[in-house]
């Protein structure tokens, strides 16, 4: 299926940050993308664009390729061919740190909180351009990096308000439950005012009311005019936030289009939307 | 009892650096540097040889390279420009690919082949033997076997520690140590936040060679000798018993740990009646380490002086301090 097929015919989801009738430019264009393990092609020929100020779904069953795609766009795998193109840059050999710097931002699909870290030192971790992220600012001392430290914690606090987990800045992230981890997660991205933001399951395992606060959240990041692919299972939240939706199975993407377009294909419904 | 005093002052203060260096690289980095006495050693040499006189003076009874005879402190700050320096070649093979894991098995590896190689080269720094007669510093104005100068080398010794001390803590108090101590909860996170891991893992496995090379020029400087016995693998594995029972990630647990394990429980079991066939309470030294090691991992993993989370002053509520609007929050 062609990249163009992503244009919505029709949505659950709003689509932002396009003028009427004018296709936006893709945020990334994904061409012929692979990724082998030892002759398996977990991800083989992905071609597909990711179109700003939405929130776009990438969903499969199990070993269709869908995390190892993401973690590919991320830069957390090296592609085995193909293309990735970033706000018309080729970032195909970049290193996960220089995507990330770039406005690229992952979560996964594991908690992946710094366990002994407070929630406050989470979100400051991820602070960009802090002067006393160096050696050298560290061994100039306070007085050199303590304007930016201050900076930081108010932003960072501002984000805990936002998300109500003002309340554990204090404690140490291993502490918390499952889904105060997959908020650390998000809010470590949003510390660095990404412009695109990719989540692996971030639902996966949490408790049924907090799926509903991230998604929320999302919902709410996508109208501020972020860019957000997810990868998740839970099929009523991706019908409710995002437009378009990628169908991967066996590394390859069998179908993409709105929720509403997919459930009317035979073979995607076959592979994946049984039921 | 004074020259037993004064050495027992200079090598607790020695275990104090190297056990701050380490608690940099292992404790706050999750470097797992097994091969830290390597760097110590290359220090030793380097300020050893760079004070020693040309190798043709006292008989030629030993063989070395450069024999410089250079004043103090030249060689100390060589020793640590050295332990600096041989950081970097084995930084960028070891730390860039390898998984942890692996990291700490060629770190281990590389510790065995250094004092294989240096024990068998005898012309590169007279083999086995060791080096001997290292001019103490500023043993031409001084009389280095004077309870004055043995006490005014244990102040030097405790003066390099306050200096590491306080090197130390800036790192760990900085957000760069913040970054460092999140590098070891998860290095992938920490790489997709915009982090270059090497660059981290080389600056900070640099800081530590340079600090393990000038506790080896400390050291010889005042034992006087330096040969490959005095830096088997082994010793690397008391620093980071020291370091796990004092509490890693903090500076003031891995003084504590320096004080406690290769100062006060080596010592305390040197006094133990000699019973067995012979070296079998050395082994037993050794069997109390593993088993120090063990025991804390088991039962406290923190250590004495666990890490602490870094302090904040506490919010002052401010208007609109709120991003956006609030998605609606339950």
């Amino acid at each position: 299926m062609s990249p163009s097929a992503l244009e919505p015919t029709a949505g659950s989801a709003p689509a932002t940050g396009t003028g009427p009738g004018v296709a936006p430019q893709p945020m990334m264009t994904v061409r012929n993308v692979e990724r082998h393990f030892e002759g398996m092609r977990a991800v083989d020929g992905v071609s597909i664009d990711i179109l700003p100020g939405r929130i776009t779904g990438l969903i499969g069953p199990n070993g269709a390729g869908k995390s190892t795609l993401l973690a590919v766009l991320a830069g957390t795998l090296p592609a085995s061919g193909g293309t990735v193109t970033f706000d018309g840059t080729d970032i195909t050999e970049w290193p996960a740190w220089r995507r990330a710097r770039h406005g690229m931002i992952r979560t996964f699909q594991l908690p992946s909180e710094f366990a002994e870290l407070t929630v406050l030192e989470n979100l400051l971790v991820a602070a960009p351009n802090h002067r006393g992220e160096s050696l050298r600012g560290a061994l100039l001392g306070r007085r050199y990096w303590i304007a930016d430290e201050r900076r930081e914690v108010a932003r960072a606090r501002e984000l805990l308000a936002r998300f109500s987990l003002s309340a554990k800045e204090s404690e140490y992230a291993g502490s918390l439950s499952g889904g105060q981890k997959r908020l650390i997660e998000i809010m470590r991205a949003l510390m660095l005012q990404p412009r695109l933001l990719l989540l692996d399951e971030p639902m996966s395992g949490v408790h049924p009311s907090i799926i509903g606060e991230i998604a929320r959240y999302l919902e709410g990041l996508r109208d501020g005019g972020l860019t957000i692919l997810i990868v998740e299972h839970e099929l009523h939240m991706i019908e409710r936030l995002c437009n378009p939706v990628i169908v991967m199975a066996q590394g390859k993407v069998i179908g993409q289009g709105s929720m509403i377009e997919l459930r009317r294909q035979r073979e995607i419904v076959d592979a994946y939307l049984v039921g | 009892m004074t020259y037993y005093l004064t050495t027992l002052g200079v090598y607790a203060g020695v275990d104090i650096i190297a056990c701050l260096a380490l608690n940099l690289q292992f404790g706050v980095s999750g470097i797992v540097n097994f091969s830290f006495i390597v760097f110590q050693a290359a220090g030793a040499y380097t300020a050893a040889v760079l004070a020693l006189p040309p190798d043709s003076q006292n008989g030629g009874f030993q063989h070395y390279v450069f024999g410089a005879q250079l004043p103090f402190p030249i060689p100390w700050i060589a020793a640590a420009v050295v332990g600096g320096v041989l950081s970097v070649p084995v930084g960028l093979v070891v730390l860039r690919h390898l998984r942890v894991d692996y990291q700490a098995i060629a770190m281990l590896v590389l510790s065995v082949i250094a004092n294989l190689v240096i024990t068998n080269a005898r012309p590169f720094l007279n083999g086995a033997a060791g080096l001997s007669l290292v001019p103490q510093p500023l043993s031409d104005r001084f009389n280095a076997y004077s309870p004055t100068y043995l006490w005014a080398y244990v102040a030097v010794t405790f003066v390099c520690c306050a200096l590491v001390f306080f090197v130390s803590q800036r790192i760990v108090k900085s957000p760069y140590g913040r970054t460092l101590r999140a590098m070891r909860e998860h290095e992938l996170a920490v790489t997709a936040l915009g982090k270059n891991p090497v660059v981290l893992k080389m600056t900070i496995f640099v800081v530590g060679g340079v600090i393990a090379g000038l506790s080896g020029a400390i050291l010889v400087g005042f034992i006087t000798i330096w040969a490959p016995s005095t830096w088997l693998y082994p010793e690397t594995l008391i620093l980071f018993a020291a370091v796990i029972v004092g509490g890693r990630g903090n500076n003031w647990g891995a003084l504590f740990g320096a004080a406690l394990v290769p100062v006060g429980f080596e010592e305390a079991t040197r006094y133990l009646p000699q019973f067995g066939p012979p070296g079998l309470v050395p082994a037993l030294q050794w069997v109390a380490i593993g088993l120090l090691i063990i025991g804390f991992l088991w039962f406290r993993p923190k250590g004495v002086l666990p890490e602490k989370p870094g302090r904040f002053a506490a919010a002052t509520p401010v208007v609109g301090a709120r991003l956006t609007k609030e998605p609606g929050v339950s």
